[in-house]
């Protein structure tokens, strides 16, 4: 029947439908820390034996996605205090509608692929896609460059999630080396935050348009 | 010990970080012979790598590595030159990233993994983030948040499309490592539905670093905010690592039997990227822009050739080879004019043969060159590819491929000739000392005696990276 995952991925298909709906930074990112919760423990319930470096690895990753990746992005909008609505491209309304159209699609598609996967959670699937679609969407129609941010990570959460089903694990080095390339890269980019905000007093994406053909 | 190659840029990036000015450009210089010897020795011997699931040394990285390495270190004797010249905030920063980025590169052409690539891969868009800031203006803050976010984002699709190739290997090869050579291997057993998956996403992710159109929107930002030698190194060689990825997925692809499915994606996008640069650099009016659009349609033709096959890969490693010496060689010069001129605008140089003789040499021999007049070596690749589109009866693609780089030819002459003789009034405001138009001269010289001759340990390499993929002097 109902599984503890089935039930917490559920919690985070409906976060993924609040993040289309939110106008609020600081609501994205907590939702962005709870999905970054949740999808690092997905491994303790996958079959595999757990060994105590692949728990300590689970434990990293937790910490990493669910603590340190969304207070840097807090930490960047504090000090510079930057504007705190998204400044959506498509509208609130529109925004969830697309939400439930993206929710429904990815529970068709993963309906349609084969796919062998280990866990036999049944909405795995369908919220690694849905996370992923949400991170491109947010990216695309929020000119907000700290939301931008923000959708990059939730598209990293989502291939996470689907590395995470897979049945041929990959070594815990190699998921250490990405991790780090993925903090890296929202620590680079935070900086990059703090200077527009410095250099343009926003951080409208709007104005980033001087450089063009 | 294959790991100390890219051990060393690595460390030496960090210490360089807390030196003084003047000992950090004579690190990046002594790293950059280091790495060249390490590299040579690396070529000569061909070592087992201690971590020999993650790296080991193929003929394609190989390749990639030689040409890496002797591009630093000539653009490291540049940059000694131009630091004296040009006023950077916070040198440390750039020297060690500098040495960090090349470490970044020398790992990408070192790995087998597949993730380890990814690793790699997104760990040179890190590295060369500060590089694209160093002017710290509001242009190049705009250039440098592009760059690391279409990149990143791309990059992620390429993760994905790792994944899907992972999961490819299905229950049957649980135990096989996934490294490009172990999956070569293995081949024929992989599910192709998720290979064409994963190939397709991994075109995308790593054809955005690349610079293949429509993806390529970051490129021409990046490479006219760099620093000149960061754009010699972006264009030079950081283009020719994300192929890299490109070019091992796709012999799986061919060892897969899927080369037709492969080969077509990589035509359409070759021709798309020769087409951007076709139709943006007729109007360029900033000089670095435009050879940043010729960087872009000489990453189209390589895709192209790649997605042709047979004679046309080994026409898009030529091609490759020479773009990487000439191109640099191309961007060092724009950092002499840009220093001399004091402004990116075509329409504000000129007379450059007057003026600035030494560069105007190099400037105009590299032109010729990039633009594939014969017999320069770029020109050989082209006509590779063309003679193996019309053996595998390609004809329309053909067609555009050929007009468009008439097109392109017509629009780089004409700003090149605006730079090297129209009249101009400025004073130019640096002198042209040899340590910054000697590594010109010597890159272009390489290409050039590439030309003509190549060394058979060399043309050894060459061959046994595209007899992988089904290419060869057929």
């Amino acid at each position: 029947m109902f599984n503890p995952v089935d039930i917490i991925l559920s919690f985070v298909l409906l976060s993924v439908l609040f993040s289309f709906g939110t106008d609020r930074v600081l609501i994205l990112i907590k939702l962005l820390g709870f999905q970054g919760v949740v999808v690092s423990i997905i491994p303790f319930f996958i079959g595999h034996d757990m060994s105590t470096g692949g728990t300590v690895f689970t434990l990293v990753t937790l910490v990493i996605r669910g603590i340190v990746i969304p207070l840097s992005i807090f930490v960047a909008i504090r000090k510079g205090a930057i504007r705190r609505v998204v400044e959506p491209i498509v509208g609130y309304h529109a925004s969830i509608l697309c939400g439930l159209a993206v929710i429904i699609g990815a529970t068709y598609i993963s309906g349609r692929l084969d796919i062998v996967s280990v866990s036999g959670f049944k909405l795995l699937e369908p919220t690694a896609i849905a996370l992923l679609v949400t991170g491109m969407f947010l990216l695309m129609t929020r000119r907000n460059a700290i939301a931008m941010v923000i959708g990059y990570i939730m598209m990293e959460n989502g291939i996470y999630l689907v590395g995470s089903g897979l049945s041929v694990g990959t070594r815990h080095i190699v998921e250490f080396g990405i991790l780090l390339d993925v903090l890296a890269g929202v620590m680079i980019m935070a900086v990059i935050l703090r200077n527009i905000k410095q250099t343009f007093d926003d951080v409208d994406t709007a104005l980033l348009r001087t450089l063009k053909d | 010990m294959v790991e100390i190659v890219f051990l060393t840029p690595f460390i030496a990036g960090l210490v360089a970080l807390f030196l003084p000015k003047l000992i950090g450009r004579s690190l990046l210089v002594l790293t950059g012979a280091a790495h060249l010897t390490l590299s040579f020795m690396l070529w000569r011997n061909q070592p087992q790598a201690i971590f020999d699931q993650y790296f080991a040394v193929t003929p394609e990285g190989m390749l990639s590595l030689l040409v890496i390495s002797l591009l630093f270190f000539l653009i490291s004797i540049y940059t000694v030159g131009f630091l004296k010249e040009s006023q950077i905030q916070s040198e440390s920063l750039f020297t060690g990233a500098m040495l960090v980025f090349l470490s970044t590169m020398t790992m990408v052409t070192l790995s087998d993994h597949i993730m380890v690539m990814w690793i790699a891969i997104e760990a040179t868009t890190l590295a060369s983030a500060p590089l694209i800031y160093t002017h710290r203006s509001a242009a190049s803050l705009e250039a440098t948040w592009k760059y690391v976010l279409i990149c990143s984002v791309g990059i992620a699709m390429a993760l994905l499309g790792s994944v899907l190739v992972a999961f490819s290997m299905g229950q049957a090869n649980a135990g096989t490592p996934i490294s490009f050579s172990a999956l070569a291997g293995v081949a024929k057993t992989l599910d192709p539905m998720w290979l064409k998956a994963g190939f397709v996403f991994i075109l995308v992710g790593y054809g955005t670093k690349m610079g293949l159109a429509p993806m390529h929107t970051w490129l021409p930002d990046a490479h006219s905010e760099a620093p000149s030698p960061a754009s010699a190194l972006l264009s030079g060689v950081l283009l020719n690592c994300a192929f890299l990825g490109i070019f091992k997925t796709n012999k799986i692809m061919v060892a897969a039997g899927l080369e037709d499915f492969s080969g077509g994606i990589l035509m359409v996008f070759g021709l798309l990227s020769i087409l951007a640069a076709a139709t943006f650099i007729l109007k360029q009016n900033e000089y670095k822009r435009m050879l940043a659009y010729s960087s872009i349609e000489n990453m189209g033709i390589i895709a192209f050739g790649t997605g042709v096959g047979g004679l046309g890969v080994y026409g898009a490693v030529i091609c490759m080879l020479h773009h990487s010496l000439i191109k640099s060689s191309l961007f060092l010069c724009s950092g002499n004019i840009l220093l001399g001129y004091g402004d990116r605008m075509i329409k504000n140089t000129g007379n450059l043969i007057k003026v600035m003789p030494r560069t105007f040499v190099a400037f105009f021999a590299g032109f010729t060159g990039i633009a594939g007049l014969p017999p320069f070596g770029i020109f050989i690749g082209e006509l590779c590819i063309i003679v193996a589109a019309f053996k595998a009866g390609h004809y329309v693609a053909i067609t555009v491929f050929i007009l468009s780089l008439c097109v392109i030819f017509a629009g780089f002459a004409n700003q090149i000739m605006k730079i090297s003789f129209d009249e101009c009034d400025t004073v130019i405001k640096i002198k042209e000392t040899a340590g910054m138009v000697w590594p010109q001269y010597l890159l272009l010289l390489t290409s050039l005696i590439l030309c003509f001759y190549i060394p058979d340990s060399l043309n050894q390499t060459i061959s046994d990276a595209v007899i992988a993929i089904g290419g060869g002097l057929r």
